[in-house]
């Protein structure tokens, strides 16, 4: 029997390094197992071929919270901020809209099809504004306790109130309105060009079981949209590898290729772990950073947890529903509608909110969609060392893909899709096949077998109103720590997580040390 | 001009008659206008093909307030509910499931789909009743309003929060699922059974501009345990002799306290001087003086057309326009010369007597549903039945019946706009006949006469605007202190001694009564009247 010391993070990806940074750096001994050969999980490297690299199967959308990860020191360790690019809304047959955060950069390009929503634009960024110090306040910390107990507890709930208090009331009860509504009947109220109200919609329900017509998907643009941050120097990998630096330096121990198979539960506590190879290792915290599901359902032995608790864990939806297309390029990805202009962030879909909503019905079938939406960065822009000199990589994130599709993702199926996309980008991009190099298709399947994620959910949990705060990922793990001692939930599946921001296992890790 | 009238009331509704009652009761002298021939507004019951007794709109009671019944004594004015118990769904392969109120015969049916969800059937019934303990009080009185800075409402709701408290942990967290859940993904976490799944989904979209998979829908399933909750049995049910018979108690009892009704006397428009209603002009130019006015009608066309947007703030103009109605669904009823027969169960007996679901399976409805996202009725439509002559002989000549069909996915805005309805309206007439021929092969012939009312008729026809028959969308948004304008939920208006009391307000439609009865109870309350 081995000695995992005080704690074992089980996963190396942005969470397990997070929380393991975060615990080395109060002292605790660490040990970090991850399944893989390499660090970094969904946020990792990949080359997918030959001399063509991708930074992370996940785009970087500017959630790393600074002030979250400020005490990990990740800028000592050579994690650097840039400005993000702006998005360009690409439309088959029109200019297309090159869409910046700052309203005033933005106003031309919008201008250009609506004056009227020119002016909308940069009313609805001070809107957006306005509710920063409430969103950055709710995902940097913990969800406030249901049934506070302690002095404390009731103290975390009135700051919330009192954020919301500083609002003003106008402002509190259009938040309350707006919250629960669906991205499209928000948008729409701001804006009239329906480039506009899809490009603006689609970030709000990429990787979610929805469309941009249902309930609840506004909630989600807010939380994306209102604290924006800056794009991470060289894309997520930068940051597993300032988390892994960061880790290391404090004193922790990264095992990969260390697949771990059971979480020891001993009287409702966690002892240690149980490895693929039937090693098995003590520590007096588990943090588990893969999907809840698999943490509490598959790594616990059945009939450990009381059935109520089992029931939770199962309810929660883990449907994926977007896949992974990566391109290797022998130039760049050019655009009719802007000959020689080179865009690191591109937003295809097909110009309306209701073309989003019909890829989105696909799946309701369990069909992927015809004409797919594609969220496009190509990362050689900001990094032409991803790719031979001159070459490209393409990065896609495409919706929507059911990971149970009707019949099984049969190769013939795979080679669909690939082509659903290619036809789809070269709608835009008529050079496309002439400068394709290789390609590869990971679906919702795939990607739940080589991240050993379940249902192929990229956020460890489907984003839904009710999968959210105080039930995420299950009411009794909604604060980190399981209904087990010493076993706590640090994955994008707990409440912080869901993108590249790390902040989930950095508020587990606390939740360990408190 | 003398001010003969306390209150004057736009709209014979059963929630302008209800608030009109109310303020009578009080000793207020009040004059209830209505722009049609009869009373009711879409609470009407009329005899569209002779002999035949049509409950045209609204066809059954959900959920009338108990205490109305009790303080407006509608009993003895005539209010007669029968029960509607069963609930009956054909499927397409001869199979059906009939659901009763007898709990073991219920779970027998249900069993043949599955023994497990049989066991579970029971057990989400007590659940669901437990959950609508926090509908009840929410429905009873006025919305609280959280972003509120005075003291005594801050203190209300505090009080709420420890009631909450109170209810325990589990408790409030199946509220919270409720509300954000669809009522496919709520349904699931209980049941396995597409089959059952399916029909008792459809509760969750009825009147909404969604789908059984979108989010927002589970919390609906909530109002069909209230009547548990009411301790009476027949919150759900049939009025005898149509629905148009519960307007006419109301009136009754109405007229009885003193109100005054006059029938076929469209307003034009809200009278008004510096900021304040004074009263109302008719369409023939007479103008009625009242030290207060009381919409009936809902809130586009209280303040866009009664009120004009020229006399309103234009930011609360913008607020109003953006109050979604959306009517989503269409009404068809037919005069059967006699009983129609299920293929799948022939001849009579009780799965007629009861509610009869078409909603065979959760892709079919989300099919209706999309349907109507881009602009055109379902092709193969969700429909919820009834045959009241069944229950109720005297709606129909002896032998003969009517048949209730709701009808939804109908936008009100199709693709080639709402204008074209009519050139449309038999063709979704013929959509929903030839769907329902499927369950009922002989229903065709039977048919003495139809008619169909879309969307579009029914805001020609009744005053709804796009045709929406809540007043405005039930959605999250558009609920509690948001309805139907943040600020204004609690029935007055920017315009001084304007009130609302129809279903565009808090807590919303059905044939309820609660916003006409707390209108009038908000109105007498600040000595409006």
């Amino acid at each position: 029997m081995g000695a995992g010391g005080d704690a074992i993070v089980i996963g190396a990806g942005q969470n397990g390094l997070a929380a393991a940074a975060r615990l080395a750096a109060a002292g605790w001994q660490v040990l970090v197992l991850e399944r893989r050969d390499e660090v970094g999980g969904l946020a990792g490297a990949s080359e997918f071929h030959p001399g063509y690299r991708v930074p992370g199967v996940l785009h970087d959308e500017g959630r790393v919270e600074p002030r979250l990860v400020a005490a990990l020191g990740l800028e000592r360790h050579g994690l650097a901020f840039r400005a993000a690019p702006p998005v360009f809304l690409a439309e088959a047959d029109g200019r297309g809209i090159l869409l910046d955060r700052d309203p005033e950069k933005a106003a031309g390009e919008i201008g250009g099809y609506s004056g009227r929503d020119a002016d909308s634009y940069a009313r609805y960024r001070a809107f957006l504004a306005k509710l920063r110090p409430l969103v950055e306040d709710l995902t940097t910390t913990p969800p406030p306790p249901l049934s506070p107990t302690t002095a404390g507890h009731f103290w975390e709930i009135a700051r919330k109130g009192l954020r919301l208090w500083r609002l003003g009331r106008r402002d509190t009860l259009e938040l309350l309105r707006v919250a629960p509504m669906c991205v499209a009947d928000f948008l729409n109220e701001w804006f009239e060009t329906p480039l506009v109200v899809a490009g603006l919609a689609a970030p709000a329900v990429i990787a979610s079981w929805a469309g941009p017509w249902s309930a609840g998907t506004n909630t989600n643009l807010l939380l994306g949209e209102a604290a924006p941050g800056r794009w991470l120097d060289g894309g997520p990998v930068a940051l597993v590898a300032a988390l892994e630096r960061a880790a290391r330096g404090g004193g922790a121990t990264i095992r990969t290729g260390a697949e771990v198979a059971r979480i020891r539960v001993e009287g409702n506590r966690a002892t240690g772990v149980t490895l693929a190879s039937g090693e098995t290792l003590d520590a007096t915290a588990v943090i588990a950073t893969c999907d809840p599901r698999r943490a509490m359902l598959e790594l616990i032995a059945p009939g450990t947890l009381p059935i109520r608790i089992e029931r939770e864990f199962r309810r929660i939806r883990m449907r994926g529903t977007a896949a992974k297309v990566h391109l290797a390029l022998s130039g760049p990805l050019e655009l009719a509608a802007r000959p020689g202009e080179l865009f690191e962030h591109i937003r295809i879909g097909g110009g309306h909110v209701d073309d989003l909503e019909r890829a989105f019905d696909a799946v309701k079938y369990r069909q992927f969609s015809a004409v797919p939406h594609l969220e496009i960065v190509v990362p050689t822009v900001a990094d032409p060392t991803l790719a031979p000199p001159g070459h490209h990589v393409v990065s896609i994130i495409v919706s929507y893909a059911p990971h149970d599709v009707a019949g099984g993702w049969t190769e013939v199926r795979h080679a669909a899709l690939l082509e659903a996309v290619l036809a789809t980008v070269e709608r835009h991009a008529p050079d496309l096949r002439r400068r394709l190099v290789a390609s590869e298709l990971l679906t919702p399947a795939d990607l739940a077998a080589r991240f050993a994620l379940t249902g192929g959910q990229l956020h460890h949990g489907e984003p839904a109103l009710d999968q959210m705060l105080v039930l995420r990922p299950a009411p009794s793990a909604a604060r980190y720590a399981t209904s087990v001692g010493g076993l706590f939930l640090g994955g994008s599946g707990s409440h912080g997580g869901g993108g590249v921001n790390c902040a989930a296992g950095v508020l587990a890790a606390q939740a360990a040390l408190s | 001009m003398s001010r003969r009238y306390d209150a004057i009331v736009v709209g014979a509704g059963h929630n302008g008659l209800i608030c009109a009652a109310y303020l009578a009761r009080a000793g207020r002298k009040v004059l209830v206008v209505e722009r049609r021939h009869q009373v009711g507004g879409a609470t009407t019951t009329e005899e569209l093909y002779p002999g035949f007794k049509f409950s045209c709109c609204s066809y059954v009671v959900s959920l009338l307030r108990p205490w109305i019944i009790r303080d407006l004594d509608l009993p003895r004015h005539g209010y007669e509910v029968l029960p509607l118990e069963q609930t009956f769904t054909p499927f397409p392969d001869g199979r059906h499931l009939l659901r009763d109120a007898d709990p073991e015969r219920s779970k027998r049916a249900i069993a043949k789909f599955s023994p497990r969800d049989s066991e579970v059937y029971k057990q989400f019934g007590a659940k669901m009743a437990e959950l609508g303990r926090l509908v009840k009080p929410m429905i009873d009185g006025p919305a609280p309003d959280p972003a509120s800075r005075s003291p005594f409402e801050l203190l209300r709701l505090a009080r709420f929060a420890r009631h909450l408290r109170g209810q325990g942990e589990e408790w409030l967290i199946g509220n919270v699922k409720m509300m954000t859940m669809s009522a496919v993904d709520f349904l699931s976490e209980w049941f396995e059974c597409e089959e059952l799944i399916a029909p008792m989904a459809v509760s969750g979209i009825i009147g909404t501009f969604l789908g059984v998979r979108s989010p927002g829908t589970a919390y609906v399933l909530l109002h069909h345990y209230m009547g548990e909750i009411d301790g009476s049995f027949r919150a759900w049910g049939l009025p005898k002799g149509g629905t148009g018979t519960v307007a006419e108690a109301i009136a009754r009892a109405a007229r009885e306290l003193g109100v005054e009704i006059r029938l076929s006397a469209p307003v034009a428009r809200v009278a008004s001087r510096s900021g304040r209603a004074t009263g109302v002009v008719l369409e023939d130019g007479e103008e009625i003086a009242a030290r207060a006015v009381v919409s009936g009608v809902d809130p586009h066309r209280t303040f866009l057309r009664l009120v004009g947007e020229e006399n309103l703030d234009p930011e609360f103009v913008r607020q109003v326009k953006r109050f979604k109605m959306r009517g989503s669904s269409g009404k068809v009823n037919l005069a059967l010369d006699a009983l129609p027969e299920f293929a799948c169960l022939p001849g009579p007996g009780p799965h007629l007597r009861g509610d009869i679901t078409i909603a065979p399976s959760i892709d079919y409805l989300e099919r209706a549903y999309d349907d109507a996202k881009y602009g055109a009725f379902s092709e193969k439509p969700f429909m919820d039945i009834v045959i009241p002559s069944v229950t109720d002989p005297t709606v129909a000549p002896p032998g003969k019946h009517t048949m209730s069909i709701f009808v939804q996915y109908a936008p009100y805005n199709l693709k080639e706009g709402a204008a074209d309805w009519p050139n449309q309206r038999e063709a979704f007439g013929d959509a929903v006949v030839d769907t329902l021929a499927e369950y009922m092969p002989g229903l065709k012939s039977r048919i003495l006469y139809r008619q169909v009312l879309t969307p579009w008729d029914l805001e020609q026809i009744y005053g709804l605007t796009e045709g929406n028959i809540f007043h405005g969308e039930l959605s999250l948004e558009q609920l509690a202190f948001l309805r139907p304008v943040a600020g204004w939920s609690r029935y007055a208006t920017p315009i001084e001694d304007l009130w609302m009391c129809a279903s565009g307000t808090h807590p919303g439609g059905g044939i309820m009564g609660a916003p006409g009865a707390l209108c009038a109870r908000t109105m007498l309350g600040r000595r409006a009247v």
